[in-house]
């Protein structure tokens, strides 16, 4: 009853000019409110992301690479380690020792950030490695003994490695990859929330000028100018941070991030083709499927003549000069590593196995230093592409930096100086 | 003017908002991660049968070697042995994992072994230098296939002369007797074969040891690898109970891991043959030639003492018996 009562007289009020201004007052600055909300929440949003960006899944996919380049070197060496006869060479079990620390000290850090296919992906290298490094030391133990036992442990370690442990790695780096695109995109996306509460507010905003300038013939309303301004002013400024973000965000990628995940997929090709070749020798004359893949892997890497491949996309793609010096040398290094591989299987087929596996794993002219060369090489290209994601990164947090509160005071001062010149002009119906 | 008050605190607040790391839990389901061998077959599928099941024969007698032997060299034209002298080596299929049989010494990396000697017997006659050959290391299940494609001059690889096998490649006369028996660990209690019902006994894909396993009244569970070298690695990693294959394979990988022990009786009789294409009669005319001469001159038995003499008595050579 009483609610009914207060309702009509709400309605009957409302009809009435102060009715209108009083609902106009509202609804600006509802409105004011609302956009101010939506900005704050869409730089930190915004925030959010490019944060995701620099600090989680690009760290995360530069690490899930050291940690499969680690991995496969550590198998590499120990193979050629084995190929070496003999009590193995210092340098190479120290290189060993070396890859694996490097790879452990590589998860402790992947294993904060990651989540979802990243953390099981972790899981499994977190419970595999240790079962890899036993079996290494078991086959060196035996190797020792001057008995054939420690190749088979050899090879079973490299199965695990080949089969589980470097695909698992393979498939952290792809994730984080995949998730570093998915935020680059949700950063360039346009805010279209907020643009349409913008738009609306602005036109509520003109719409109470013009209602007002009519009722009361007075031209401007001081209050709703003011308002107006900030409106404005806060619209202009998150268009500007965030097209700014966007915009740094989508030059990592296409300079940065889509340079170094196409050189990091011809890292893990190069190391492939490495582990292949020792393993075509170490199975001395039963190794026709290793050097299969060897073949499929160069081709991957550089096309069949060299000149294509990952490396001529990469090249082509290359952002600036120091990039495309990186490509180029790592061209070359695959040119002649793919010379010298044929030498070792010219050896290795005429039954000089002796020195086939001298050329493959010993001295500066051996295959395993032109494949560590265009690993170097291909690192460096990384290296330069991972800075350049990083400043550009950077800048794109700079552009949001402060956005938030300035959006949120300039909110606040629509609605007060909308409100505050409505008040006036209702007042002079009292 | 309440109100924006707290719209102004809302705003604050959620400005101020950040992620917030939540703990992770332990994965109590974790269980041992066990590693395996490349190529294991965990049960072992059984090997086709023939079609038509092979002529009774007897799978010791081999082709009658001529009176003498061409001397080194000095091949006959047209003969198999006269394309191999062409090409200035022998090219032979062989195990690099057979230790103290045929297997790559990891100290010098060269590969070693009884059948390595043997070999290198037959280089010497043919090519009149007995380092004139390649290596090449093959499965057992790639023993037959590489003699089909042609790709060796012939098989030393412990291949158990049968007459199945006759049907497809040629079989030199016996340079080695073995039987089947059993590797176990030291202690595990396990005697012989009635032990082993339904447990996990290993031997390598494609040998006759398989199927002598899958054949047992006592239905163990065949398990086949790549190579005898991965059924101890299994061994020694508790994947499975007993490795067994012939005798003489045995006691290469007991004497790898003092902590394992041949047992059990021997189950079958296994002649060893050096293996060769079906259409060189000559070749296998030839290297009996050169097996009947290291038989008489006491090499066989120099060979056989200088791997085996530390682990048991030397026995006779074995006899040589032709069909023609």
């Amino acid at each position: 009853m009483i609610l009914a009562i207060a309702w009509r007289r709400l309605i009957r009020r409302a009809a009435t000019s102060p009715g209108r201004l009083t609902t106009l007052t509202a609804v600006v600055v509802v409105l004011g409110l609302a956009f101010g909300l939506a900005g704050v929440l869409t730089v930190r949003a915004g925030v959010g992301l490019v944060r995701d960006v620099t600090d989680r899944s690009g760290p995360l996919s530069l690490q899930a690479q050291d940690i499969y380049q680690s991995l496969s070197d550590a198998d590499a060496t120990a193979a050629s380690a084995f190929l070496a006869n003999g009590v193995e060479p210092a340098q190479l079990r120290k290189r060993y020792l070396d890859d694996i620390a490097r790879a452990s000290s590589a998860l402790t850090v992947a294993l904060r950030g990651a989540e979802g296919r990243s953390a099981a992906a972790l899981g499994v290298l977190v419970r595999q490695i240790p079962v890899y490094t036993g079996l290494v030391e078991s086959a060196r133990t035996y190797n020792r003994q001057g008995v054939p036992l420690g190749g088979a442990y050899l090879r079973e370690a490299s199965a695990l490695m080949r089969q589980i442990i470097l695909p698992a790695a393979q498939q952290l780096f792809e994730a984080e990859t995949a998730r570093l695109a998915g935020a680059q995109r949700a950063v360039a996306r346009w805010p279209w929330t907020v643009t349409l509460l913008g738009l609306l507010l602005l036109g509520a905003l003109l719409l109470t000028q013009w209602y007002v300038t009519r009722l009361t013939n007075r031209r401007l309303n001081r209050g709703l100018v003011l308002a107006t301004l900030a409106a404005l002013i806060a619209s202009g400024w998150l268009a500007v941070a965030s097209g700014g973000a966007a915009g740094h965000v989508g030059a990592g990628r296409d300079g940065g991030s889509e340079q170094v995940a196409l050189l990091a997929e011809a890292r893990i090709t190069a190391l492939q083709a490495r582990a292949d070749e020792g393993l075509t020798l170490i199975a001395r004359g039963d190794g026709k499927a290793f050097e299969q893949d060897f073949t499929v892997m160069m081709e991957r890497l550089a096309g069949k003549d060299g000149k294509g491949g990952l490396l001529q996309r990469a090249h082509q793609e290359a952002p600036d000069g120091a990039a495309r010096a990186a490509v180029q040398d790592a061209q070359r290094h695959a040119a002649d590593w793919l010379a010298i591989h044929r030498k070792v299987r010219d050896l290795d087929d005429g039954s000089q196995h002796a020195e086939a596996v001298r050329l493959a794993t010993d001295g500066a002219a051996s295959a395993a230093s032109a494949a560590g060369r265009l690993d170097a090489a291909l690192a460096e290209g990384i290296a330069v592409g991972g800075r350049r994601f990083d400043r550009e990164a950077g800048s794109a947090g700079d552009a949001l930096g402060g956005a938030d509160v300035a959006v949120a005071l300039l909110a606040l001062a629509v609605a007060a100086a909308a409100a505050y010149g409505l008040n006036q002009r209702i007042a002079e119906y009292r | 003017m309440k109100k924006p008050v707290v719209v102004v605190l809302a705003l604050l607040v959620l400005s101020g908002c950040g992620a917030r790391p939540a703990t992770p839990a332990v994965d109590s389901s974790a269980a041992a991660a066990v590693p395996r061998p490349l190529n294991v077959q965990d049960p072992a599928q059984a090997p086709s049968p023939p079609a038509t099941p092979p002529p009774a024969c007897d799978p010791r007698a081999s082709l009658r070697p001529p009176a003498s032997l061409p001397a080194p060299g000095r091949m006959p034209a047209g003969t198999a042995m006269a394309r191999i002298a062409e090409r200035g080596r022998l090219i032979v299929g062989i195990d690099q994992n057979a230790y103290l049989t045929s297997y790559r010494d990891p100290v010098t990396g060269q590969v070693v072994g009884f059948e390595i000697d043997l070999a290198r017997e037959i280089a010497r006659a043919l090519l009149g230098n007995p380092d004139a050959i390649q290596w090449r290391a093959i499965t057992t299940a790639d023993r037959i296939p590489v003699l089909q494609r042609r790709e060796v001059d012939m098989v030393i690889r412990t291949m158990t002369a049968t007459c199945e096998r006759m049907q497809q490649v040629a079989f030199s006369t016996e340079y080695l007797t073995s039987g089947q028996r059993l590797l176990v660990n030291r202690g595990s209690g396990i005697k012989d074969f009635p032990d082993l019902a339904g447990r996990k006994v290993c031997a390598t894909r494609g040998s006759t040891s398989i199927v002598t396993i899958m054949n047992q009244p006592s239905k163990p569970v065949p398990v086949a690898t790549d190579s005898t070298l991965d059924c101890l690695v299994m061994l020694q990693q508790g994947q499975v109970d007993a490795v067994s294959t012939i005798d003489v394979l045995l006691l290469g990988l007991a004497a790898q891991d003092p902590g394992t022990e041949v047992v059990g009786a021997r189950i079958s009789d296994e002649p060893s043959g050096v293996a060769m294409p079906l259409d060189t009669p000559e070749l296998v005319r030839f290297v009996n030639g050169v097996l009947e001469r290291i038989r008489a001159d006491g090499t066989w038995t120099a060979i056989y003492s200088r791997w085996f003499a530390a682990y048991g008595p030397v026995p006779a050579a074995p006899p040589a018996k032709y069909r023609d």
